[in-house]
């Protein structure tokens, strides 16, 4: 009996083994790997220009959205074997950044090409343009200036841009204006603050498999309910409708950082 | 037969000749170029590293002109009457030489004084508050800037991409004929690099290149040194920094450097000014409100208001101002006057293209 089972275990584990080693050998090739950013609000899915203020933050103020965009750059895949893939970054901005725009429906899809194959684990993200790639002069691509997220008079990219009204907004015509950006630290200017937010979403388990023939798919949330109440507090559109510099963005941009979540895999 | 041979032999040795000529001529003729190239970056003896990113934007030619000719266009603006050059003219080293504030579309008027171009390969920061920290990003801020083209970057690339003339310049420069935001801003980085000015008596004087400066200018010169050269430093006269050299009192005190920092002890504080070529650049100061060197030196000497931000090297024991006798300043001016490069406002690498007509 007692050798029955042994059998059994030697027999179970060999073929685990042959088929482990198969499927290294079947998947040498390179595959895709898509990130799908999906706007909500709580627990209804976030719409543009809704004709009545359709949503409610957490302090129950009613508002509504015209305009949500933000970046997406230098994205990093961890694998199983503690390695990464590390989406390439250009020079002039042509690849390595997104530019998620609630708007159009096609760009909520981001494409990781030529992904190795293996089992990951956990996904790498900044929200937004850093300095390095400020250094590096005039931008194309998603972060060409005439798309309209870039601050003239204070050179950067807006990283998290929203806009709408609220009833109890005092701003002109109800306005809500949130333009997160800021990545200056200079030396000598310990009070020039960066915005700039890195973050690891993991898969708890749920490890997406990526091979020549499967292009699985991580389905991110960005809640914007909790862009407005979060980690550094609970944003009140009565006395904080407009909000569009580096200092004054620095609540909100942490709330931001923690507004993102896995929410399931497509394998 | 050994005639065969002896003519074979000095045909071989001329055509040897000719080679090693030939070659040498080629070799003179490259250093030639390299020296007299006009479209190459070259940092002046006297000058600190150069901060542009040329490895993403290498200078030729075509992209020079180009950068030239959008300089002087006034296709940038939204009504199409107002260019660069409009408010930087190259007769006053690229600064306004009518304006105090300049004056943008509609004959709007500006909050500041226009600064020159000139040196722009080598500052890190620009405009007055600093608040732009590439040169290939200043023209977006004249551009969109309600009070200069009040125009959109968007609208400049449709209105370029329209015409078959730019396409070409643009594929002469870019190798490709597509407008894009990118290319415009490259081409007028391009241009605005090459604008150095190196070649005041000054510069001559200071390298030894046989120009020698009066008695005066010389006095002028030590008590720059020992007066202004710690925040006017280095032969570019800036030391880069942002303070405030006491213009006026907490209560008119300027945002300045503060709108970019957000931080209140950055108001009254501005960018140092290069003082390169300063005697024509007058107006003086952010907002022009000194229109003569006679007066600025006045204020450093003892004009400077106290505030909660302004530098305490602009006091003397304990008192504002750097007292300087009237000799003083007047010496300080000659040495200024020395700043003067008349070969970079003459530059015709840098004056109005001929434009094809349209
Ligand atoms: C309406 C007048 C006006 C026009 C048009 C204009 N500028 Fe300016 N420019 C200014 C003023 C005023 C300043 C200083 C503003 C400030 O610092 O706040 C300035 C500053 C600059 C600087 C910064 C210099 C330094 O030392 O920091 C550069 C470079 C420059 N302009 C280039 C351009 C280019 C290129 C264009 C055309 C695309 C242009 N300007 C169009 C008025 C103008
Ligand atoms: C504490 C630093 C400091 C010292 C010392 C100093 N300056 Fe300045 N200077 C500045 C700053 C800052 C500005 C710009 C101020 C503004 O516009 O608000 C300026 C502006 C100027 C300008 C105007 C330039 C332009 O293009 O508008 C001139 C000219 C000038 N300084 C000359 C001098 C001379 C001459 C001395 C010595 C007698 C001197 N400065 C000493 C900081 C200094």
């Amino acid at each position: 009996m007692k050798n029955i089972f042994i059998a059994i275990t030697i027999l179970f584990s060999a073929f685990v083994f042959i088929q482990c080693t198969e499927d290294e050998v079947t998947s040498t090739e390179n595959g895709t790997l898509k990130l799908e950013f999906d706007n909500v609000v709580g627990t209804s899915n976030l719409q543009l220009n809704t004709s009545n203020f359709a949503f409610e933050n957490a302090l129950g103020e009613d508002f509504k959205v015209t305009w949500l965009s933000y970046y997406i750059s230098e994205v990093r895949l961890k694998k199983e074997d503690g390695t990464y893939f590390v989406d390439p970054v250009a020079f002039d901005g042509s690849t390595g950044f997104y530019l998620i725009d609630e708007a159009d429906a096609e760009s909520h899809v981001i494409e990781l090409k030529d992904v190795p194959p293996g089992s990951y684990t956990e996904v790498t993200f900044k929200i937004g343009v850093d300095a390095s790639q400020m250094t590096q002069g005039a931008q194309t691509g998603p972060l060409d200036p005439s798309i309209g997220l870039f601050w003239s008079w204070n050179s950067g990219y807006i990283f998290f841009a929203m806009e709408g009204a609220s009833p109890v907004s005092t701003a002109e015509g109800n306005a809500l204006v949130y333009h997160v950006g800021g990545y200056k630290t200079l030396d000598g200017s310990p009070n020039l603050v960066n915005n700039i937010k890195e973050i690891t979403l993991t898969f708890n388990g749920d490890n997406p498999i990526v091979d020549a023939d499967e292009d699985p798919q991580v389905h991110i949330i960005m809640d914007l309910k909790k862009f407005f109440n979060g980690p550094a507090g609970n944003i009140s559109f009565a006395s904080n409708s407009v909000r569009h510099s580096p200092a004054s963005c620095v609540d909100v941009a942490q709330n931001m950082a923690a507004a993102f979540n896995v929410d399931h895999i497509h394998q | 037969m050994t005639c065969l041979l002896a003519s074979h032999l000095t045909f071989y040795l001329t055509m040897r000749v000719i080679l090693v000529v030939w070659l040498a001529l080629l070799i003179l003729s490259c250093k030639e170029q390299e020296v007299s190239n006009p479209y190459q970056f070259v940092i002046p003896d006297n000058f600190p590293e150069s901060k542009y990113s040329f490895q993403n934007n290498p200078i030729t030619k075509d992209g020079f002109e180009l950068g030239r000719m959008l300089f002087y266009d006034p296709i940038l603006s939204r009504d199409e009457t107002v260019s660069c050059s409009s408010c930087h003219q190259q007769h006053v080293a690229f600064a306004d030489p009518l304006h105090v504030l300049s004056i943008g579309v509609d004959e709007r008027v500006g909050t500041r004084n226009a600064l020159p171009i000139q040196n722009m390969a080598f500052q890190q920061f620009f405009f007055w508050d600093g608040g732009v920290n590439h040169l290939d990003f200043v023209p977006i801020n004249a551009i969109t800037n309600p009070v200069e083209f009040d125009e959109s970057v968007g609208d400049i690339v449709d209105k370029l991409n329209a015409s078959s003339f730019y396409k070409n310049q643009f594929n002469k420069a870019f190798g490709e004929k597509e407008v894009t935001s990118q290319k415009v801003l490259h081409a007028l980085s391009q241009f605005m690099v090459l604008m150095i000015s190196a070649n005041s008596r000054y510069d001559k004087y200071i390298r030894n290149e046989g120009e020698l400066l009066s008695t005066q200018e010389q006095r002028g010169l030590l008590l720059f040194k020992q007066n202004c050269a710690n925040c006017h430093s280095t032969d570019l006269f800036t030391n880069g920094d942002f303070l405030n050299n006491g213009l006026d009192t907490d209560e008119n005190l300027d945002e300045g450097r503060a709108r970019i920092t957000e931080f209140n002890e950055d108001k009254g504080k501005f960018k140092v000014p290069s003082l390169r070529n300063v005697a024509l650049t007058d107006p003086y100061m952010h907002d022009g409100r000194f229109n003569t060197l006679k007066e600025v030196l006045q204020h450093y000497s003892n004009g400077i208001k106290t505030s909660s931000t302004v530098d305490n090297r602009l006091f003397t024991n304990n008192s504002p101002g750097l007292s300087l006798t009237e000799d003083e300043q007047n010496d300080i001016i000659a040495f200024l006057q020395t700043l003067t490069d008349e070969s970079f406002i003459k530059d015709k690498r840098f004056s109005a293209p001929l434009m094809p007509k349209q």
